[in-house]
């Protein structure tokens, strides 16, 4: 009511009723008075000048190179730590044997040595989280995680080895490791000779296409820059899948790409983007995209590939590792500096390399097993692996031994020599360069 | 200025307290702390950081950023990604548009026809809204995807052509800013159209105007506070939009939200994201001073 008749305390107006001649004549503050007031207050405390003061501080000390200060990781460091029966271990979502809500390997786990795992999915990305546990590590404090899952093909995984925030492995307790780690992730290209990290789960980023509708999908990355699927064809937003991909397509192996072939391999997708070739550049959303024929055929990451064909609405879906090869990506656990329970992630690392245990993930997961020998297992379950395998098996719905024959989670030769490896960037300015050339295409306008 | 006439108790004016106690003179300071401190912590700080940062040359790996005052970093940004942002103010737009006119009917209609229902109206006006913005959207790209239940269903009746679709264009992430902004254009317009006195109305028709020179003359211009506080809540938060644009858009209609998203997380530049950020702001600060110039709005704070 007020608005409408104005209450204005300089107003003046002849016959007021009682009521706003009250108003007018008591010292009162209206909400707009309040909301000046207000602003005045904030800003007279905002012009102190934080200007120079506020930024985000950075590393400045910790690029010591890649020893850790105070012998950290060294055996004699090693023979002092304890177990405390506990351990944090952060990964990614859907990445570990789920039933009813539950993950059968991690209990066993805790049954075998009475450690009790607290088992969080924070990581969705590598950068973001990353950019999460790095003000931690920075301040020389535990990140609250003692186990973490980075991907060898994103920048984090460089950066953490080089600025000194992991902790080299503890080499007496990798009996499992040494003993059944497959070729592909034992001593591998981004961390010579294991040093810091240990495979969890590998995989190929390869082509997925439906079968119903691509009846010969050739055997090359050209059909992803075949004008009879214009319109129809995804590709991944990531700027190093993106890239790697466009080397492929030009001929080029990106493991020892140079910077003027990233240039030639831009241009190409842009050339495939400016055609409309291209429905949209996708992250993990792409798979439903394949699935729901939004679009036909796509870069597709091999274990999303299986998932969907377990369930019979999709099994058009069918995946194709090119004969430029497939990208083989690795997803490493590793124990961020100032962990507090190094000794307890050790033992669950190393105790995933198991082969009764990873059959049992693998059975869920359906990733590139880094131990070879779970194939056996799952053809041949005994003991705790058949009882848990058995259980699942409701739910999963197929034999173990469709995840056993499949070339995807235990690879032969042939695959296994069809896999490129990432191009490992050596600089700075090396991932700006990259980045420059292949995010431009994925968010240009 | 003449002295107001007080006929029942004249001396009342010149009683006014000519010191007031400390107390009442700090009252509104006192009052207005908690809104100042949240504005504090939660704007100036963060803004002030933002520009900060924005002068900084930062590294990605170690995330130590120095202050350099560079200046070049607006100029670059700009030149990289300009039409990102004309995309952005061209979708915000339509989008607040289409809001607008979408809602006006529907306000008007809740406010003068509403009876005593007026409060279920606007619960159901607001009920879709309850479900979080992201499944929302993303439960629009199910509907509308190429085979989905309504184009599949209009492809395999031979109404559509086979290629057609609606997803992975800019109508689409139009279509989605329009619907998830909804509720910010019709509350206030809402807020406007029922403050306005229904017997105004029934003075213009006793005036002989018609129907439609009582809306364009009477209604209409009472409710221009309304319609600027709908335009600021739908066109500011759209504009820097990136959810509607990532789950409806395609490869031509980036907007500058999803390039600022990237900046930050996937490069890890923060640098330039604060740089673009900024950008954004003083464009939204523009378009919103030059908007309020145009309607001569200046009672805008009543209304949010």
């Amino acid at each position: 009511m007020e608005e409408q008749h104005g209450t204005d305390p300089g107003g003046q107006r002849p016959g007021l009723d009682p009521a706003i001649r009250r108003g007018l004549t008591q010292p009162r503050f209206s909400r707009r008075q309040l909301l000046r007031s207000a602003g005045a207050g904030a800003g007279a405390l905002s012009i102190g000048g934080f200007l120079a003061a506020c930024g985000v501080k950075g590393a400045t000390t910790a690029s010591s190179g890649s020893t850790p200060a105070g012998g950290v990781g060294t055996a004699a460091w090693w023979a002092k730590q304890k177990l405390h029966h506990k351990v944090n271990f952060a990964n990614w979502p859907y990445y570990i044997d789920v039933l009813k809500g539950k993950h059968p390997s991690l209990e066993h786990f805790t049954q075998q040595t009475g450690i009790q795992v607290t088992y969080t999915e924070p990581i969705n990305d590598n950068p973001p989280f990353y950019a999460k546990i790095r003000p931690s590590l920075q301040a020389k404090q535990y990140t609250g995680y003692d186990i973490i899952v980075t991907t060898n093909n994103s920048p984090p995984l460089g950066y953490l080895i080089d600025f000194g925030w992991l902790i080299p492995l503890d080499r007496s307790m990798m009996t499992n490791f040494n003993k059944y780690a497959g070729p592909l992730i034992k001593n591998p290209s981004w961390d010579p000779g294991n040093k810091y990290t240990m495979a969890w789960q590998s995989g190929w980023t390869a082509i997925g296409y439906n079968s119903s509708m691509i009846q010969n999908p050739g055997t090359s990355v050209g059909i992803l820059f075949d004008k009879k699927y214009s319109g129809k064809i995804g590709m991944m937003s990531d700027p190093q899948e993106l890239g790697s991909l466009g080397l492929l397509a030009i001929g080029v192996d990106p493991a020892s790409s140079t910077e003027s072939e990233w240039a030639k391999a831009a241009k190409k997708l842009q050339t495939q983007k400016s055609d409309g070739l291209v429905r949209a550049y996708y992250d993990q959303s792409y798979i439903d995209h394949l699935k729901n024929g939004d679009i036909l055929v796509s870069m597709a990451w091999s274990g999303d590939i299986f998932q969907a064909d377990l369930n019979s609405k999709y099994k058009a879906l069918k995946l194709l590792i090119p004969q430029e090869g497939g990208m083989f990506w690795t997803d490493n656990m590793c124990i961020p500096m100032y962990a507090q329970n190094p000794k307890d992630a050790m033992t669950l690392m190393d105790f995933y390399f198991d082969p009764q245990v990873q059959a049992v993930v693998e059975y869920y997961n359906d990733y590139v097993c880094p131990v070879p020998d779970a194939q056996n297992v799952l053809r041949h379950p005994t003991g705790w692996a058949k009882t848990a395998l058995d259980a699942m098996r409701p739910e999963i719905g197929l034999a173990p031994s469709v995840t056993a024959d499949a070339q995807t989670v235990f690879p032969d030769e042939q695959y296994i020599k069809d896999s490129k490896n990432y191009y490992q960037y050596k600089s700075q300015e090396e991932l700006t360069a990259w980045n420059n050339l292949f995010l431009p295409i994925t968010q240009g306008s | 200025m003449e002295q107001p006439v007080l006929a029942d108790h004249p001396g009342l004016v010149t009683r006014r307290r000519t010191r007031p106690r400390l107390g009442k003179a700090l009252a509104p300071y006192l009052l207005s702390l908690p809104a100042g401190l949240w504005l504090l912590v939660l704007f100036l700080i963060p803004l002030v950081v933002m520009l900060s940062l924005s002068l900084q040359t930062c590294n990605s790996a170690s995330g130590a950023c120095v202050m350099t005052w560079h200046w070049g970093e607006f100029g670059q940004q700009l030149s990289l990604y300009h039409t990102q942002f004309i995309t952005s103010i061209y979708f915000a737009g339509a989008a607040t548009i289409i809001d607008l006119i979408v809602s006006f009917p529907i306000a008007y209609w809740i406010a003068f026809h509403g009876g005593n229902k007026k409060n279920f109206f606007l619960l159901m006006l607001l009920v879709p809204f309850f479900v979080s913005f992201v499944i929302r959207t993303v439960v629009w790209e199910f509907i509308l995807s190429d085979q989905g239940i309504i184009l599949g269903s209009l492809k395999n009746a031979h109404l559509l052509p086979q290629n057609f679709h609606v997803l992975a264009t800019g109508y689409a992430v139009v279509a989605g800013l329009a619907y998830n902004y909804l509720p910010f254009t019709a509350l206030p317009l809402y807020v406007a159209i029922e403050r306005i006195d229904k017997r105004v109305l029934d003075a213009a028709y006793d005036l002989y105007a018609s129907k439609r020179q009582a809306f364009l003359r009477v209604i209409l211009p009472l409710t221009i506070p309304g319609l600027f506080a709908a335009f600021l809540l739908t066109f500011v938060p759209a504009l820097g939009d990136y959810i509607n644009q990532q789950i409806l858009g395609g490869t031509s209609n980036t907007m500058i939200g999803t390039v600022i998203q990237n900046a930050f997380l996937v490069n890890l530049d923060y640098a330039g994201g604060s740089a673009l950020s900024a950008v954004l702001l003083a464009v939204a600060l523009v378009g919103i001073f030059a908007y309020a110039r145009l309607l001569g709005s200046r009672t805008i704070e009543e209304y949010i």
